[in-house]
């Protein structure tokens, strides 16, 4: 066996059961005896030689190369799609044939190539599921022989820092499997890049963790312990893998046939350092507690906690003065106790308030609430097309795809509006805000002033509060102008109505647009 | 002001009388040029032996040839440097008029507003009148020394600001030291542009006058340096490096302008007709400040609006989109959707323009700039509901605090107030410019975005918890910054004064400081009496802060106030 760099860790002794052998010498009935007894110790040993030899398999045979073929949409022309990428990236066959890797990886995808570990042929595989919020992803393949002779990798446990892990993927600068080997340097709760808004529980390494890697197994004793996923180009020695302990709620999300996603408290807590306030609150100074702040609008936490409430335990974990729990020997966000329910469970909680220590049982819930101001996929991008304007939902992808800094004038009532208004003025707050994302230039809408990032307040009077009212508003119009007034200074535009119903075919036909709305 | 007799820059000596003072005859300027000996040693004012033919007529051809020889061999030898020396001469007028500007003022760090650094900077001014120097009011405020030297070189002489605007970016100097008077010259205003489009740029550098070429490139209505307020302004072109310090733009012996900012190649001027406007209001105590058209308006590009608010014939005018709250107590008379279609006799085009006679196609908004001033009234021609109508719309008068995050506040202290080591400040631009160049992109977005906010009666200003400068009473909160106060115990703050006034009354021997709704943090509570005196004495001696506050009179700028 090769001694080059992984390898060692890598060698897999087949594991062998003691089997006590009684021996009876004394007489040819007992030779015999003894001969079948040892027979039967052959068979036994063959048979577990051939289970070890099974398992002896080195874990990379269970590392495949995924290959995919993406194509995203255009927020800013919502019925377009961007170029087709192609994209690689590594995943490991788990229990039940079927792969895991990064959602990051299969996003978008047209099509999906996998490889086996030294295997020329390319089978097609499919997302079964995809947790876009944990950046994890399930593919099968409808070809089950891909599945042959390969082994699941077995979870592991959380590693301990410290430790020493390797990972195992296809990542750039070369063709076949690569390796590499790093010890775990920090546990803690990251923003996952591939959503944007969430933070799940993240182990950094300082095994490298490139392009391509994403996806592959992390490995510790054969086990596997992580999924790589992610870097910060601005470290050096710094990659990062998905945990088990994600994973396996992943995996029993899906298990019911439906991924919901990782449940949150929906209140901001806060350190309770300062003794003041915490002599305020009649709480003692014992580095106990942290503080709610404010909520989101969740209605069971909004029933549940008050600001000023304090948590001292939730589940399991008592929670610290600084907002942390020790989870594993590891000082994480005390978001993640609230993590490890599934979504609609309860998660005791004890809170102090008024003085007083109270339990209570907490359902936790997805939160869906800002999901237009992270990175969405799989759902296509709403639109209605009217006399040239193209209406859709103001999201994160829309002002990612326009550009700029959010100061700038054009963009600034965007990100107020999508990021802001919701915290200061939840009542206010538009249900799902709608822009002119651009304007289809024709004769109809030759004049008009406002061409793009126009923030929508009312169409012919009505206020905005989805897509489907602007629907509704310019389809009902009985007036003979449609009038569109826009955030922040209330300048409007109007169409001659009667125009746009001719133009607005000939608009479909000279911009390639198969139908004018997706809703 | 006395003004100059003509002066013909370029023009070659050549037989030509320059009108100095109205006597100046051809050989005087000639002496005048440089003190230049090649001419045999002419003298200024002197006769030269070459003097007139006329005089020397009666002794006959021989002296008249010579004469005319000498005046010959005069041309022939300066005719290639006519022009040059007629720009060297007309530069030698310019010396007249222009002098040096240095200001020492205080420097504050808005992020450290108890620390006072101190800044000199340099610039232009032009005399303008008797005893009068224009300049821009740029890097004049938080003044602590004038000085002025004329010449470019020799000793400086102490100034006083006797006037300054700081939203028309103007400032008049003068010094008490007669004697800095002598051998000064008042420059004459122009107006419009230069016939060929030719200008000049001056100012003093190293002991000499340099004049640069500029090209006009366009009169524009602009947003001013140190305000809001868009008015007209000369743009031109010029290859000359780090000008907008008050140089006089100069075409045809006048100035048509002071350049007020450089980027890249294109220099930004004030226009002379603006400046001259303001100078003889002033003059006549009609001056009262810049006044502004408060209300949001839309380009009327889009005919089926103009169809569908009626108005009937041609695409014309402007459609009012929104009126804010006016800054002053006057009622509104303009409301959304009315279009207007002339202001003060001027008709509007559908771009927003007016055609004004001196500087042609401009915004609508420096109409309200165009002899006018705040708290004039203008008329105003609009169509409401299918109708033409007339209002009178009265100008309000800009000042800074019209704006919930005021642009700044000239001539006092940055205000603050320190708490146990929390530090409160007003937001103010000049707070986010301690950014950096880049302010606007760098500063926070949250706070950027106030300043697209209107101030309300219940919330006329804001005040950040800026920072906290850490100690033991504020621990747990030393990460805390430009957090926007919304209440402390339980009133509600929009100005230090409020915060003063809160922290007075504590809550059961706690201060409870809640911050703006949002996504940052909501509250947080410190000890009141006793350690909260302890924990600021022990602030102020640790950061070596000599006042734990300053807390000036709201920041109200008086447009056009004298200073004396």
């Amino acid at each position: 066996m090769s001694q080059s760099g992984g390898w060692r860790l890598l060698a897999k002794k087949p594991t062998r059961k003691r089997v006590k052998v009684s021996f009876d010498v004394d007489s040819l009935g007992a030779s015999f005896h003894v001969h079948h007894v040892l027979k039967k110790c052959a068979v036994i040993g063959l048979v577990l030689v051939g289970l070890g030899a099974g398992r002896a398999a080195e874990p990379e045979h269970s590392v495949i190369q995924i290959l995919t073929f993406a194509q995203q949409p255009d927020w800013g022309a919502p019925w377009r799609f961007e170029p087709v990428r192609q994209m690689g990236g590594s995943g490991f066959v788990i229990k039940g044939k079927r792969i895991m890797t990064n959602a990051h990886v299969v996003s978008w995808a047209r099509q999906i190539i996998v490889r086996r570990y030294q295997d020329p042929h390319p089978y097609v595989a499919e997302v079964e599921f995809v947790g876009h919020d944990c950046d994890l992803a399930v593919l099968s393949v409808a070809d089950e022989s891909f599945f042959d002779k390969l082994e699941p990798l077995e979870l592991g446990d959380l590693p301990k820092v410290r430790s020493a892990v390797v990972t195992c993927g296809y990542p750039a600068g070369g063709e076949e499997i690569s390796y590499t080997r790093g010890v775990v340097s920090r546990i803690e709760l990251t923003t996952y890049a591939h959503i944007g808004n969430r933070r799940l529980l993240t182990v950094e390494t300082d095994a490298a963790i490139n392009p391509g890697n994403s996806g592959g197994p992390v490995l510790q004793d054969d086990r596997v312990v992580g999924v790589a996923f992610q870097g910060i180009r601005e470290l050096q020695n710094a990659g990062f893998f998905i945990p088990t302990p994600i994973i396996e709620h992943f995996l029993k999300d899906i298990s019911d046939g439906h991924y919901d996603g990782f449940p949150q408290l929906g209140a901001r807590v806060v350190a309770l350092e300062n003794p003041a306030y915490r002599k305020r609150l009649k709480l003692a100074d014992d580095d106990v507690g942290a503080r709610v702040d404010s909520l989101l609008p969740v209605p069971s936490t909004q029933q549940a906690l008050k600001p000023d409430d304090v948590l001292l335990r939730a589940g399991a974990f008592p929670i610290a003065s600084d907002g942390t729990i020790l989870y594993q020997g590891n000082r994480v966000s005390a978001a993640f106790a609230f993590q490890t329910a599934q979504n609609g469970e309860s998660v005791s909680v004890q809170i102090w308030r008024d003085g007083k220590e109270m339990d209570i049982s907490l359902p936790v819930y997805v939160y869906t609430g800002d999901q237009n101001a992270g990175y969405q996929y799989g759902a296509l991008p709403r639109y209605f097309v009217y006399g040239g304007l193209v209406f859709t939902p103001l999201s994160y992808d829309y002002l990612r795809t326009r550009g700029g800094n959010p100061s700038d004038p054009s963009n600034s009532e965007l990100y107020y509006e999508l990021y802001y208004r919701p915290h200061e003025t939840p009542k206010k707050t538009r249900k799902e805000p709608v822009v002119v994302a651009s304007v289809l230039a024709d004769a109809v809408n030759a004049n008009l002033g406002q061409r793009g990032r126009g923030l929508v307040d009312m169409v012919n009077g009505v206020r905005i509060e989805k897509l489907e009212d602007v629907v509704q508003a310019l389809q009902t119009n009985t007036n003979a102008f449609d009038t569109i007034e826009f955030l922040p200074n209330h300048n409007f535009e109007c169409l001659d109505h009667s125009q746009v119903a001719k133009a607005n075919a000939r608009i479909l036909e000279t911009y390639g647009l198969e139908k004018d709305r997706r809703l | 002001m006395n003004l100059p007799q003509t002066l013909r820059l370029g023009e070659g000596i050549r037989g030509m009388h320059y009108n100095i003072e109205g006597t100046a005859t051809l050989w005087s300027a000639v002496g005048e040029r440089s003190g230049d000996t090649a001419l045999g040693g002419v003298e200024r004012g002197g006769i030269p032996e070459c003097s007139s033919p006329f005089q020397w007529a009666p002794r006959g051809g021989r002296l008249l040839r010579a004469a005319v020889l000498c005046l010959i061999l005069l041309g022939l030898a300066l005719a290639p440097l006519d022009a040059q020396e007629a720009r060297a001469h007309a530069s030698s007028v310019w010396e007249r008029s222009i002098v040096t500007v240095e200001v020492a003022r205080k420097n504050y760090e808005f992020y450290q507003p108890w620390s006072t650094q101190t800044k000199q900077i340099s610039k232009t001014g032009t005399v303008v009148g008797e005893h009068q120097i224009l300049t821009t009011a740029e890097d004049l405020w938080d003044r602590t020394l004038v000085r002025l030297q004329k010449g470019g070189r020799g000793p400086w002489t102490i100034g006083q600001v006797t006037w300054i605007d700081y939203p028309a970016n103007l400032a008049l100097v003068t010094t008490s030291d007669t004697n800095f008077w002598h051998g000064l010259k008042p420059a004459a205003f122009g107006h419009g542009k230069p016939v060929d489009g030719a200008l000049q740029i001056a100012r003093w550098r190293d002991g000499n006058l340099e004049t640069r070429r500029a090209e006009f490139t366009q009169f524009s209505v602009r947003e001013a340096q140190l305000s809001s307020l868009e008015h007209v302004e000369l743009e031109a072109s010029s290859e000359i490096q780090a000008a907008g310090w008050g140089e006089p733009l100069i075409a045809n012996s006048r100035i048509l302008g002071i350049v007020r900012a450089q980027d890249g190649r294109t220099c930004v001027a004030i226009p002379a007709s603006f400046i001259q406007s303001i100078l003889t209001a002033l003059q006549k105590r009609e001056y009262h400040g810049l006044g502004y058209f408060h209300f949001y308006w839309e380009p009327a590009l889009n005919p089926a609006s103009l169809a569908r608010l009626k108005l009937p014939g041609e695409p014309r005018g402007v459609i009012v989109v929104n009126v804010p709250q006016r800054p002053d107590t006057t009622t509104p008379v303009l409301k959304p959707e009315d279009i207007i279609l002339r202001i003060d006799g001027f008709d509007l085009d559908i771009q927003g323009d007016y055609n004004d006679p001196e500087f042609g196609h401009l915004m609508l908004e420096n109409l309200a700039m165009r002899q006018r001033w705040a708290g004039d009234d203008v008329k105003m021609q609009i169509w409401r509901d299918g109708k033409p109508m007339e209002v009178t719309y009265r100008l309000p008068r800009f000042n800074y605090t019209n704006s919930l995050v005021p642009y700044a506040a000239y001539d006092q202290e940055p205000d603050y107030l320190i708490a146990g080591g929390l530090v409160f400040q007003p937001l103010l631009d000049s707070y986010l410019q301690s950014w950096g160049p880049e302010w606007k992109q760098r500063a926070p977005f949250r706070l950027n975005y106030y300043n697209n906010e209107q101030p309300t009666h219940e919330r006329p200003a804001l005040v950040l918890l800026s920072q906290v400068l850490p100690d033991p009473y504020n621990i747990g909160y030393q990460e805390q910054k430009c957090l926007v106060v919304d209440k402390v115990n339980g009133q509600h703050i929009s100005r230090l004064s409020d915060l003063r006034d809160a922290l007075q009354k504590p809550l059961d021997g706690f201060h409870v400081i809640d911050f703006a709704a949002g996504d940052s943090l909501q509250r947080i509570v410190v000890e009141a009496g006793e350690a909260e005196r302890e924990a600021t004495a022990r602030v102020l001696k640790r950061y070596g802060i000599s006042q734990s506050s300053r807390l000036a009179h709201p920041s109200e700028i008086v447009a056009g106030k004298p200073v004396n």
